[in-house]
């Protein structure tokens, strides 16, 4: 048992350092129906290079999604028709940002930062199923790291290279 | 007491162990790769000298599990020589490598543990292109059988029908010559048959024990020898009766089998299949009525001459007389099939083709010397009575006629050769793959599809056949049963379909795992995968 307590341990210490390696979500759990603040670790740059510019596609169904600003990026917000009308707050909502560009900025590949933006999961999402967030990395020449494989039916995103970071969906909140 | 409550406790921790594992497993979606960021030599290198050192430089700390080169022949060499420095991996290179392209394979694990795996693929000097071989097992009694049967067919065809032709035409019907004729065309029936049979023991590549069976014989019918098989048996028929029959009857019968030569070997061999057919088809079907005019003429001519006949004079006159356009015809029709079969003088010495096409034509050359020597030092005193040269006339056409049996062996042989023509189109024949799923489909081709330089073409559309406007093509390629992890190749833009890989290599034939992956847009990505066969 002492054993296995040992090897759960080790495997913590592991996933810690593992996390870094993928862009990836701060947090992976989140209600339908409620606000969700993203984080997004960049953990480093494309092959050496450094980071100018990171994307973020809002999938369908995240609706009124707000971008934190942050010093020495300038932040650019695509927007654009939702696919339906989404009840915000009992607003109905058919259009708004689609995808967040933060760029002019330069992170080093041997430096880490973090992206924030708040948006609101709306209840039309699948409970139980992952949501992916694709993410891009841009760097010069051309160069990108590109997080957006989403696994197929029967894969996991072990068993790919560069996985969309993703958010587990959990049930509404019912004392909201 | 104690030791109950020691194991609740260890129930417990049990317990606290196992959830731990399962929270973790929701967090190894995050689990990550090292990445590999520079190699040495560069991947799709060509270096002049075989490197000393290989380096693998990753994104963070790495430790080995497998590195191994795999060598131009498809033999594998494990690595063991190498120092981790921080994030490079340096490699100690085997020092008896030959030229052409290696593949140096790595399989590495990261903090994470979790392994990955790539290929950097480099060639010493050039590129490795695998010499063109067929690699197939030689069955040689089945070999012997098919050449044997062939040349009894050649003697049908041009001793037998010619026989008969020149019998009734030039000879005028006398009865020399006629057994052996008629021995001929025997000969020139069992071949036919033997050879149906040994061509569908080649076509399924059985052995001679099985040609009893009747698959055997309707492969070789539905082989193109089928219908030179019913057209040289009609030939055949046709001879036999012109000998049986007597007055024009029997001319007319002769030249129809006579046509029937020519027929029956423009509609089988290579060049059923070269272009451009009509051509090919009637400079065979002259060069072979040509050969049995002369051949066949041989035979029943010398017979006549040593028996006394009072018709030889007069054959041979009309022979003489005749002959050199017959030649002519022979020469340009053999000029232009050698032409379109060789296609550039350097075939002859490298192909088989070639050489069995030299030997012929030393012999042919043999030949005419010999039938120049008849025709203008024999002919002219025979005529005139000289006994003497009627008998050199006779040993000299008996002569010929053995050099005639010894190129018409030769010239079976070329059934094994496939001419530079075909060899060119071999080479140049791509491997395709043809991936289909709802998402894209792709259409990968190789050229030529065998191991080596390469030239990859991708042709990318939609599920439903329309245009996709892709931002970036890659194709990753691997070999997992020669332990080549996957190698990347960025395609770049032909047009709005179509991509291209210029110069990858491919270094072992044998079957290749493909993966297309297509960005479509700046979030999303195809993914197709497939399998390819190279050839050797």
């Amino acid at each position: 048992m002492l054993k296995k307590l040992m090897t759960a341990t080790a495997m913590i210490a592991v996933s810690a350092t593992a996390a870094f390696a993928h862009a990836s979500l701060e947090t992976t759990e989140a209600p339908v129906g409620s606000a969700y603040k993203a984080v997004i670790r960049v953990p480093h740059g494309c092959e050496g290079k450094p980071t100018i510019a990171v994307r973020v596609q809002i999938p369908e169904g995240v609706i009124a999604a707000k971008p934190m600003p942050k010093p020495g990026w300038t932040v650019e917000k695509v927007k654009g028709p939702y696919e339906k009308s989404y009840d915000y707050h009992g607003t109905p909502t058919t259009e708004g940002v689609k995808e967040i560009v933060w760029k002019g900025g330069n992170l080093a590949d041997d430096e880490y930062d973090e992206f924030v933006f708040r948006a609101f999961l709306t209840d039309s999402l699948p409970v139980g199923k992952l949501l992916h967030v694709p993410v891009v990395q841009e760097c010069p020449d051309g160069a990108a790291e590109r997080w957006i494989e989403i696994p197929a039916e029967g894969q996991s995103g072990d068993d790919l290279e560069y996985p969309a970071p993703a958010i587990r969906l959990l049930e509404k909140k019912s004392d909201h | 007491m104690p030791l109950v409550l020691s194991q609740r406790l260890v129930r417990l921790v049990g317990l606290a162990a196992l959830a731990l594992i399962g929270l973790l497993a929701q967090i190894a979606v995050a689990w990550a790769h090292a990445s590999l960021i520079s190699t040495d030599p560069r991947d799709g290198a060509v270096v002049a000298a075989a490197p000393s050192t290989y380096s693998l430089t990753f994104s963070e700390p790495v430790s080995p599990l497998s590195l191994k080169l795999v060598r131009p022949d498809g033999a594998s060499t494990p690595l063991d020589r190498f120092e981790v420095k921080d994030r490079t991996v340096e490699i100690a290179a085997p020092a008896d490598l030959a030229q052409g392209t290696h593949v140096l394979s790595w399989r590495v694990t990261s903090a994470d543990g979790h392994p990955v795996g790539g290929s950097v693929v480099f060639s010493i000097g050039a590129a490795t292109a695998v010499p063109l071989s067929t690699g197939e097992q030689i069955d040689w009694v089945v070999r012997a059988g098919v050449l044997s049967s062939k040349l009894a067919l050649y003697l049908g065809l041009f001793v037998g029908i010619g026989g008969a032709f020149a019998s009734r035409w030039l000879l005028g019907g006398v009865r020399t010559g006629r057994r052996a004729v008629a021995a001929a065309l025997g000969v020139g029936l069992l071949g036919i048959f033997l050879s149906l049979g040994f061509q569908g023991l080649d076509a399924l590549d059985e052995r001679l024990t099985r040609i009893n069976e009747f698959a055997v014989w309707s492969t070789a019918m539905a082989t193109s020898l089928g219908r030179t098989a019913a057209i040289a048996i009609m030939g055949f028929t046709l001879a036999a009766a012109a000998l049986l029959a007597r007055g024009w009857t029997s001319r007319i019968s002769s030249l129809a089998a006579l046509l029937c030569v020519g027929a029956a070997l423009s509609l089988s061999g290579h060049v059923a299949t070269a272009e451009p057919q009509w051509l090919m088809r009637t400079a065979v079907f002259l060069h072979a009525i040509a050969i049995a005019y002369w051949v066949g003429a041989l035979v029943p001519l010398g017979l006549a001459l040593k028996r006394g006949d009072p018709a030889a004079a007069a054959a041979l006159r009309r022979f003489s007389a005749t002959i050199p356009y017959v030649v002519l015809v022979l020469v340009a029709a053999g000029v232009v099939l050698a032409v379109v079969q060789v296609r550039e003088p350097g075939a002859l010495v490298g192909t088989a083709y070639g050489n069995v096409l030299i030997v012929k034509l030393l012999l042919v050359a043999g030949l005419f010397l010999l039938a120049a020597f008849n025709r203008w030092h024999l002919t002219v005193p025979a005529l005139a009575g000289g006994a003497t040269a009627t008998y050199r006339l006779i040993r000299s056409i008996a002569a010929e006629t053995v050099i005639v049996l010894l190129i018409l062996t030769v010239a079976a042989c070329w059934r094994f050769t496939p001419p530079p023509r075909t060899l060119a189109a071999m080479a140049a024949r791509p491997a395709t793959e043809h991936i289909h799923t709802d998402r894209a489909m792709a259409l990968i081709e190789v050229l030529p599809g065998r191991a080596g330089p390469v030239d990859i073409s991708i042709n990318i559309l939609t599920g439903e056949y329309a245009a996709l406007d892709a931002k970036e093509v890659t194709l990753v390629l691997s070999k997992p049963d020669s332990g080549i992890e996957p190698f990347r190749r960025a395609a770049v833009r032909d047009d709005e379909t179509n991509w291209r890989i210029d110069q990858a290599a491919l270094p072992l034939p044998g079957t290749w795992h493909v993966r297309v992956e297509i960005l479509v847009s700046d979030f999303e990505k195809v993914r197709l995968d497939g399998e390819i066969g190279i050839e050797p």
